[in-house]
């Protein structure tokens, strides 16, 4: 078998990934923050490590303005609907996933805000002029996916960051949080979404947002929080005004185990393992008459996502004989992002997903290569 | 009691304790307390201090005033001090 869906769910995972949710259950077991015995302490300290590596992995510098969410989709509704109000003005590009796009477009069908979407290059490259020339003075919001989850292409956040000035920088790291450098100071990033079990490791149902300090965002959820219990009033300090109700222990206790993993291993070498097998990937995918490939075909601009089609052949007939004849799990269609494969000119169809991750092997991506030759070629 | 400059050894031990907005803050403060050398515990928050749920900081009273600046320095909100005498947390 050969799991090439990373960018779905990353799989398998560390080893002490597993043992430390193991672990936990069954030593543990309690909730953190409500009650006052040992058992709900040591869960309070390992959620509160958990968000410590965390701050460490993106260089927050106070963990409390990181808070857990269920998933990125969580944390970018969290932004997005906490920080808009009626009469502003929203910059994206063309290429973001639709848990950025749903609830803008929910908003500006609404009319509850103005949406400028900035044009995006085949390759999935940003207009960086169209963005700066589409900032309003009502704008109040600049989201950009980090990491394209179709074609990989990285975003340079940083640049925008600085365009972004005073405006709240929102950048989406589902695809890019434990696989690419994020530094929210240096980049100038206001609000960072992330999951938790793609390149940080960590199980399903785990994620988070940082909020920088200055930022307001209306709570979506208000209730118990094991503060302030004494009051009707939900509390106004982080991280409890975002995190309520018992929140997922095991999978914040994996998802910090996970982190440390990648803290352990050095995001640079954990980024230069992926580059080498994207470019032996690219290498021999171009040798494939039948493939085309999208995105910027160069792992230096690129996460180890790459998208495909074979000539004649539909990607979901593709993805099936993977998997029926080679066991090499992919992803085929559209993966919930009209809007990149409206840019790279591959709507409705889709295309045939390949990423890979930290555990895959260039022996892998060998195999992976012959399938697809055999896939192309076949008569 | 304690404070009065009698130097028994129980009286210079009076504990105190710092009630915090949550528990990121309790086990926050602890790590920033204990690098500095202080001799810090967490304690469920006594009930006649609080009906809340959460846990306190316990440090030595002679040590409140570097506790506090500590936890100021770091932007850790102290909801108020406690010290146990005769059994009993009194606000100070």
């Amino acid at each position: 078998m050969i799991y090439f869906d990373n960018a779905c769910t990353s799989f398998p995972k560390p080893p002490e990934v597993v043992d430390s949710m193991r672990d936990y259950y069954l030593r543990i077991g309690s909730s953190p923050g409500r009650s006052g015995h040992s058992l709900a302490l040591k869960a309070g300290r390992l959620v509160f490590e958990a968000r410590e590596s965390l701050s460490q992995l993106f260089h927050v510098p106070r963990s409390e303005r990181l808070v857990f969410t269920c998933n990125a989709t969580d944390a970018l509704n969290l932004a997005i609907m906490g920080l808009l109000r009626e009469g502003d003005h929203v910059i994206t590009p063309s290429m973001e996933h639709n848990s950025v796009m749903r609830p803008l477009n929910y908003l500006l069908k609404k009319g509850i805000i103005d949406l400028s979407i900035v044009p995006c290059s085949e390759e999935g490259h940003i207009d960086l002029d169209a963005l700066k020339r589409s900032i309003k003075k009502n704008t109040r919001l600049i989201a950009v996916n980090h990491a394209s989850n179709v074609v990989g292409t990285i975003a340079p956040v940083g640049k925008i960051g600085k365009i972004s000035g005073e405006i709240p920088f929102l950048v989406d790291a589902a695809q890019s949080a434990g696989a690419v450098r994020i530094d929210v100071e240096a980049m100038g990033i206001d609000l960072l979404a992330f999951t938790g079990h793609k390149s940080l490791y960590g199980p399903q149902g785990t994620g988070g947002l940082f909020v920088r300090e200055g930022i307001d965002l209306k709570p979506l959820r208000l209730g118990g929080t094991g503060s302030k219990s004494d009051s009707w009033d939900h509390p106004n300090f982080l991280p409890d005004k975002y995190e309520c109700g018992t929140p997922n222990t095991p999978g914040i206790v994996g998802l910090g185990e996970g982190v440390r993993f990648v803290l352990s291993q050095g995001i640079d070498e954990i980024r230069q393992h992926e580059m080498r097998l994207t470019r032996s990937l690219l290498e021999g995918l171009g040798d494939i008459e039948k493939i085309t490939v999208y995105g910027p075909k160069n792992p230096y601009e690129q996460t180890p996502t790459v998208s495909i089609n074979v000539k004649g052949r539909e990607a979901s007939e593709v993805g099936y004989r993977l998997d029926r004849q080679f066991e090499i799990m992919t992803r085929v269609g559209l993966h919930c992002n009209p809007g990149t494969h409206r840019t790279i000119g591959t709507f409705p169809h889709g295309t045939v997903r390949l990423s890979m991750g930290f555990f895959n092997t260039q022996e892998e991506v060998g195999q992976v290569l012959e399938a697809l030759r055999d896939i192309a070629t076949a008569p | 009691m304690g404070m009065d400059g009698n130097p028994s050894k129980e009286k210079t031990e009076e504990r105190c304790a710092a009630v915090l907005e949550a528990i990121h803050y309790v086990i926050k403060g602890e790590k920033i307390l204990k690098r500095t050398g202080l001799r810090i515990g967490v304690i469920p928050v006594p009930r006649e201090i609080s009906s809340d749920c959460g846990m306190a900081l316990e440090f030595s009273c002679k040590d409140r005033e570097r506790v506090e600046q500590i936890l100021a320095d770091e932007d850790v909100t102290v909801i108020g001090i406690y010290a146990l005498r005769k059994g009993q947390y009194s606000k100070l």
